[in-house]
């Protein structure tokens, strides 16, 4: 880690506009709260020619939204402002119980969700909650916007679908079904790591039974997983000990976890299925009530 | 955008300051215009001990260009005090003996600060959410929690 920053050419556009017409992949980055970035900076893992801020852009901060229209956020949108934002707190509990494990208040207040993501680290406590719910990401380029699945979003470890000339610019989640419940699961080595394993799940119940399941699991693969066969496994089914237990059991099967600093790839892939074993047993409460 | 002769407004204060883009706003404060309350330690965002506010927020002020900082309200440790009147939460810190080498306490007390701007009557366990983002490798936080309990008790009945 050094002291100091080698030096760098700075913008403070205030049109996005300006912005997309700045950014060059590494060379030209995007700064938005800075916490990764001027982190990476230090580390000289990231050694821009330029700096393009989004913060003298208007109305990137937005958090809007309702719980039939969705829930909607803009590049400046900070993990403490949606954390605290009443339409997430009403309608999106599970991205709220997931920020809330992210436990620096200056962390979250400077930290921007959609930051969060473009890191695209495997242990993002954002992305598990946003693949469960199925959002969508929009890209912005020079002549182009596209839209997204988060899932598609995530490409490997560090690297993400935004092309060297494009930003990305908003969130968006669709309504939840009515019936569902939630749950997000975070193990670390202390509360205020990064996870060890992280799992995020949404159940839809109707007459007792699991309607739909979404699960999504972090930090045991290059980008966070969909757990689609305990998904297949659990639906249709009544969520009982038993079902839940031969679900999760199948959940592990998305791991393909590496051994580091935090932890082994054995304990990591059994911790999934103790994980997400918990994450649907309080969902299906949650959906009940 | 190089060098710049930046205003920056700290603890209600003006200060012109030569800058460079790639200058954070903990060495602006530090060794350009003298503030030394704001600690250096970790440099990554883990300890907290370089907590300032800006326009109210709490920041790592070693992870904010000093660059995106010009002309915003900087509030650091030095602004609490009023004259030789510390300020309650100083004071909360003193009594409590929450206090043991210091490294932490700036940035203790404006996210203490910033707790008891929203929150007027924490619980401790408010408390220790509100303060998870500073590290402290003395007290055992047992005593800096109780700091915050006074420090409340005093503010409202109007210290
Ligand atoms: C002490 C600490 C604890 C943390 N704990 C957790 C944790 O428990 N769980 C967790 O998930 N995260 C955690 N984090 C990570 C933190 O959430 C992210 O670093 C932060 O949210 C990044 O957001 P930012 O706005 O600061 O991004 P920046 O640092 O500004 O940007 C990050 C990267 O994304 C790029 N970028 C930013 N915005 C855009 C955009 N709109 N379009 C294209 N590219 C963009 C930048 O160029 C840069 O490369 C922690 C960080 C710290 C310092
Ligand atoms: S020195 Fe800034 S967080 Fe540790
Ligand atoms: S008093 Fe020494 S680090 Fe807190």
């Amino acid at each position: 880690m050094h002291r100091v920053l080698l030096p760098f050419e700075f913008f403070e556009p205030t049109t996005i506009k300006e912005v997309v017409n700045l950014v060059d992949g590494d060379k030209v980055r995007v700064l938005a709260g800075g916490v990764d970035l001027v982190l990476k900076m230090r580390r000289r893992e990231i050694v821009p020619e330029k700096v393009v801020s989004l913060q003298k852009v208007p109305g990137l901060d937005y958090v809007e939204g309702n719980g039939s229209a969705g829930l909607k956020f803009g590049a400046l949108a900070t993990l403490r402002q949606i954390e605290q934002s009443e339409v997430v707190m009403q309608n999106y509990a599970l991205l709220r119980e997931a920020i809330s494990k992210i436990v620096s208040v200056q962390t979250k207040t400077m930290g921007t969700a959609i930051g969060n993501l473009c890191v695209a680290t495997p242990a993002s406590d954002i992305a598990p909650p946003l693949y469960a719910m199925g959002a969508k990401v929009k890209i912005m380029g020079a002549d182009s916007e596209r839209e997204i699945p988060i899932e598609e979003f995530f490409v490997d470890v560090g690297k993400t679908a935004i092309g060297p000339h494009e930003i990305v610019t908003e969130i968006v989640v669709p309504s939840l079904p009515s019936g569902s419940g939630s749950a997000f699961m975070k193990l670390s080595k202390t509360a205020e790591d990064i996870a060890k394993v992280n799992a995020a799940v949404l159940v839809t119940l109707a007459d007792g039974k699991c309607e739909d399941a979404r699960i999504a699991v972090g930090s045991v693969a290059p980008t966070p997983v969909r757990a689609t066969k305990a998904e297949e496994a659990i639906k249709g089914q009544e969520m009982n000990e038993k079902s839940i237990k031969e679900a999760s059991a199948l959940a592990a099967e998305a791991a393909t976890p590496i051994s580091d600093v935090r932890s082994t790839a054995e304990y990591r892939k059994e911790m999934v299925r103790i994980l997400v074993k918990d994450a649907l047993q309080k969902a299906a409460e949650r959906a009940q009530v | 955008m190089g060098k710049e002769i930046a205003n920056f407004i700290v603890n209600g204060n003006e200060y012109d300051a030569i800058i460079e883009p790639h200058m954070l706003l903990i060495d602006v404060l530090r060794d350009e215009i003298g503030l030394t309350g704001a600690k250096y330690a970790c440099g990554a965002g883990d300890c907290g001990s370089c907590t300032v506010l800006i326009d109210g927020k709490p920041s790592f002020s070693c992870l904010t260009l000093a660059v995106t900082a010009k002309g915003k309200n900087i509030l650091t440790i030095e602004g609490m005090a009023d004259g030789n009147t510390l300020h309650p939460i100083q004071q909360a810190f003193v009594v409590s003996g929450a206090v043991q080498c210091g490294f932490c306490t700036p940035g203790m007390v404006m996210s203490t600060k910033v707790l008891l701007d929203e929150n007027p009557e924490p619980t401790r366990g408010e408390a220790k959410t509100a303060l998870a983002g500073n590290l402290c490798r003395c007290t055992g936080y047992v005593k800096i929690v109780d700091a915050v309990e006074v420090a409340a008790g005093t503010m409202r009945k109007g210290g």
